[in-house]
């Protein structure tokens, strides 16, 4: 397997008015979960539309596993769920799946039961799937989109806002579920606004802004990932001075970012790095009621960005 | 061609409400002139092109507009399959609309006692398919061009146009331009009259030859369009 490479994809619209994406190039791994993160306009649904095939770039080039991305060997082998899901309306939600089952060219005698499967997996109820799809509401139309996107277990995942509109139970359903897809190896592309879902969920993500790659965050990486560390004292303790912190900071190779008592933030560069300063700070007679690695990461990366000058 | 689409299609196009009431009113209407007239056989009732309209009306566009080609297309069907699957549903299902109309027409003949032609049953069925096969790849290539019922509008344009034609030519007596608007015509609605060969008249083989090059040339242009229309709601945004 071959992964996704995109080399210098450059897609633009209205006669070359509008640059959608500027020489984007990136290369996705086997069995990765990829998030494409940025502002609205920034080009993330024009770059999985090339991604797909649905769309022609202007220059650059695209392979999914080796072949174009519109190739039959690439679909068949592919899930997509687009962000404004626009299904069938009048088919039951499981004449739909079958009906994509079929699409898939998946085999026929098992269709039922891998229907069946499919709808109890998103957790829509029996009667949900005897029932027209014009008459379901936003959150089950996304799950019985996700369950047509994983119909056959695709090696390939393409998932444009797949938590738009749901619960937080069916957001909790989606996270399980791709970490099911993530756990057999197949590869997932995802675009998704919900910053925290995309931190959970992903390896990596790319930081897309005015059709460019701006940055690229590796976030399940273990040991090499840097990270800002947390602390609390407890409330009642006595207050600790800055300077302390600071040595303790210096001693274990980490940066003090900012003293709030009883709350304070340490970038370090790696989880023994994080250990260092766990034991520097007790060391220092520190007392710690809480260490915690703190989340958020992406959106610090919007508001730094929109620190810089604002999203597109 | 994809037999899913095909199978979609005509349950689509089968259970729309509306395009019910439609059927069932021109099949009722057709039914009058034989109840009227039980002997004049199976040519009274007509030819199916509103039939063929109405089952093909949006075949293409409306799954444009609705955006559920994007999900098509994401499988491994490819854009010409799809077109060729849209015109075989279509006329397939205008096909089974026409074999009940003229079912219909002949139960209505026999409670009548009037005798039932079935040399003319055939003729009427094999003409009708015809008409039913080149008016879905006439509308396969508007639906291509424009989402939604759009097509029906662009029909109604080209026939209006060659009616403005040939109206200017007879007035002017411009032979050039009568004969434009005649040939547009007959690209609108492609048929093969084998009603004549109940008069002795041989079918001209340019009305076959244009017959079939205008359904391969309509589907050639649908699929061309097809393969170059871009799927994403950023084309038209970003």
């Amino acid at each position: 397997m071959d992964g996704i490479r995109i080399e210098g994809l450059t897609k633009t619209f209205r006669a070359g008015q509008v640059r959608a994406l500027d020489g984007v190039t990136l290369e996705i791994a086997p069995g990765e979960v990829f998030g494409i993160i940025g502002p609205n306009g920034a080009g993330k649904t024009t770059l999985l539309g090339c991604l797909l095939g649905f769309l022609r770039p202007d220059a650059g080039h695209i392979s999914v596993d080796g072949h174009e991305p519109d190739d039959l060997v690439v679909r068949s082998m592919s899930g997509y769920l687009p962000e404004r899901l626009t299904l069938d309306r009048w088919m039951t939600g499981r004449d739909f799946l079958a009906y994509h089952h079929a699409l898939a060219r998946l085999s026929a005698p098992a269709r039922a039961s891998e229907v069946a499967t499919s709808l109890a997996r998103v957790g829509l109820e029996p009667e949900a799937a005897t029932r027209p799809i014009r008459r379901y509401s936003r959150g089950m139309l996304q799950r019985l989109g996700l369950a047509q996107a994983l119909l056959g277990q695709p090696r390939y995942v393409f998932l444009d806002e797949p938590a738009s509109g749901v619960d937080p139970a069916g957001v909790v359903l989606f996270r399980r579920l791709l970490g099911e897809v993530k756990s057999r190896g197949a590869t997932v592309v995802l675009n998704s606004h919900q910053l925290d879902q995309v931190e959970r969920v992903c390896d990596r993500v790319a930081f897309v802004k005015q059709g460019r790659v701006e940055a690229m965050e590796t976030l399940h990486a273990g040991a090499t990932m840097a990270r800002v560390l947390r602390i609390r004292c407890p409330a009642d303790g006595i207050v600790v001075a800055r300077e302390v912190l600071e040595r303790a900071a210096v001693r274990a190779g980490a940066e003090l970012r900012e003293v709030a008592p009883p709350l304070a933030r340490f970038a370090v560069a790696d989880d023994s790095g994080a250990a260092r300063l766990v034991r520097e700070l007790v060391a220092a007679g520190v007392p710690l009621a809480e260490v915690t690695p703190e989340e958020g990461r992406l959106e610090r990366l919007f508001l730094e960005d929109e620190a810089r000058g604002g999203p597109a | 061609m994809s037999l899913p689409i095909i199978l979609a299609t005509l349950r689509q196009r089968f259970t729309s409400p509306m395009r019910i009431v439609i059927l069932i009113t021109v099949i009722w209407m057709s039914m009058i002139p034989v109840i009227l007239s039980p002997g004049s056989g199976f040519s009274i009732l007509g030819d199916c092109y509103f039939l063929a309209l109405t089952i093909a009306a949006g075949m293409i566009g409306q799954d444009v507009s609705s955006g559920t080609l994007q999900l098509v297309f994401a499988r491994p069907v490819t854009r010409a399959q799809y077109v060729f699957s849209k015109w075989a549903a279509v006329t397939l299902g205008t096909w089974c609309v026409i074999a009940l109309e003229c079912v219909l027409a002949g139960i209505v003949m026999l409670v009548r006692g009037a005798p039932v032609p079935w040399g003319g049953a055939a003729l009427y069925l094999a003409n009708n398919a015809l008409l039913a096969l080149g008016t879905a790849a006439v509308m396969a290539l508007f639906s291509a061009l424009v989402p939604g019922l759009g097509d029906l509008g662009l029909l109604f344009l080209a026939f209006l146009s060659s009616q403005v034609i040939g109206g200017i030519g007879s007035f002017r007596n411009w032979r050039l331009a009568m004969r434009a608007a005649e040939e547009l015509q007959r690209s609108l609605k492609p048929e093969i009259e084998l009603w004549s060969l109940t008069h002795g008249h041989p079918i001209p083989w340019s009305m076959v030859v244009a017959y079939f090059s205008t359904v391969a040339l309509c589907l050639a242009i649908a699929i061309l369009l097809m393969n170059r229309k871009e799927l994403s709601y950023a084309s038209s945004g970003v």
